[in-house]
């Protein structure tokens, strides 16, 4: 009845719990990974909207700017938009609504990066009016340049929250 | 899935119009929802020039662009040496003057902006911004 040890199948349990415990590793690391970048983006939208929400009418008047809208719906933009950083900002911060807010956000960076662009390409002298006064002398390349590193950030979020929960929805 | 990513867009698209709707009441007397600035505040190349020395030109435009060409008897006063140019222009307003501001063209936004901060900063009480700008005058002019 007595068995004898199998230090073969020992060796393969010892192999299958380090393999586990590495990409245990791998996950926590890229979750903190994630968290850091999801704070992060969340600073820059939570600061970026409460500057252009304490001004309004100067955020009117840069949406104005693109020469794009009517000056109506450039004052009804400089109330709402601020809001809604903030909002999926705080989303991030609380993962409430989580994908919700980081295709929100993905949305309205493309949005403002093509109206950059294209105040750009009709030589419009602009306030981009992104981070109030404080982007008030950023150059076209650094506007680029700094709004698809958000883009880039965000989308990483997104895929990796969606296959998350692809897979939550599996098991 | 898709659904309730749709879902959670739209739930963060509706709870933002509170706060918006709200600051939109607060700022109602401050913003004008039909025009950027008020007609009483725009001034045409001709109006401007008929106020002959009773006004006072201010190129809002960058340095640079100043010292390539302005407006005959304008004083530069732009933002990123507000502090510094403030005094000069102050020194040249008297009380009864018109200030008239302008800077490159109709998109612009410098000349509304130094508007602004003259009214609210320097507490001046005529101040216009030049409609059509630099360009306006220069087709008026040449």
């Amino acid at each position: 009845m007595n068995r004898t040890p199998q230090p073969q199948s020992s060796t393969l349990n010892v192999e299958s719990l380090a393999v586990a415990s590495r990409s245990n590793i791998k996950r926590q690391t890229s979750n903190v990974l994630s968290h850091i970048l999801d704070f992060v983006l969340a600073g820059i939208f939570i600061y970026a909207g409460a500057l252009k929400a304490i001004d309004p009418v100067q955020f009117a008047s840069d949406i104005d700017n693109y020469k794009i809208l009517a000056w109506p719906v450039s004052v009804a933009l400089a109330f709402y938009l601020p809001w809604l950083e903030i909002l999926c900002g705080l989303a991030l911060v609380f993962r409430f609504l989580y994908r919700g807010a980081l295709s929100i956000l993905s949305l309205s960076i493309v949005v403002f990066t093509l109206a950059i662009i294209a105040a750009k390409i009709r030589g419009l002298d602009i306030t981009c009016g992104c981070f109030g006064h404080v982007s008030q002398h950023w150059s076209f390349p650094s506007h680029l340049a700094t709004n698809l590193a958000i883009l880039a950030g965000l989308l990483a979020l997104l895929i990796k929250a969606t296959f998350e929960n692809r897979r939550q929805n599996t098991v | 899935m898709k659904s309730s990513l749709v879902r959670q867009g739209l739930v963060l698209v509706l709870l933002a119009l509170l706060p918006a709707a709200g600051e939109a009441i607060y700022f109602r007397d401050k913003i004008s929802w039909r025009s950027a600035i008020a007609p009483s505040e725009m001034v045409t190349v001709e109006q401007a020039r008929g106020w002959g020395d009773a006004a006072i030109w201010v190129d809002a435009r960058p340095d640079d662009e100043f010292a390539s060409d302005h407006v005959p008897g304008a004083i530069s006063l732009n933002e990123d040496r507000w502090n510094e140019l403030l005094p000069q222009f102050l020194a040249v307003w008297a009380p009864g003057k018109k200030v008239v501001v302008y800077c490159s063209s109709l998109s612009c936004n410098a000349s509304r902006e130094v508007a602004r901060r003259l009214r609210k900063e320097a507490q001046l009480p005529s101040v216009f911004v030049l409609e059509g700008g630099w360009e306006a005058w220069l087709k008026k002019n040449r």
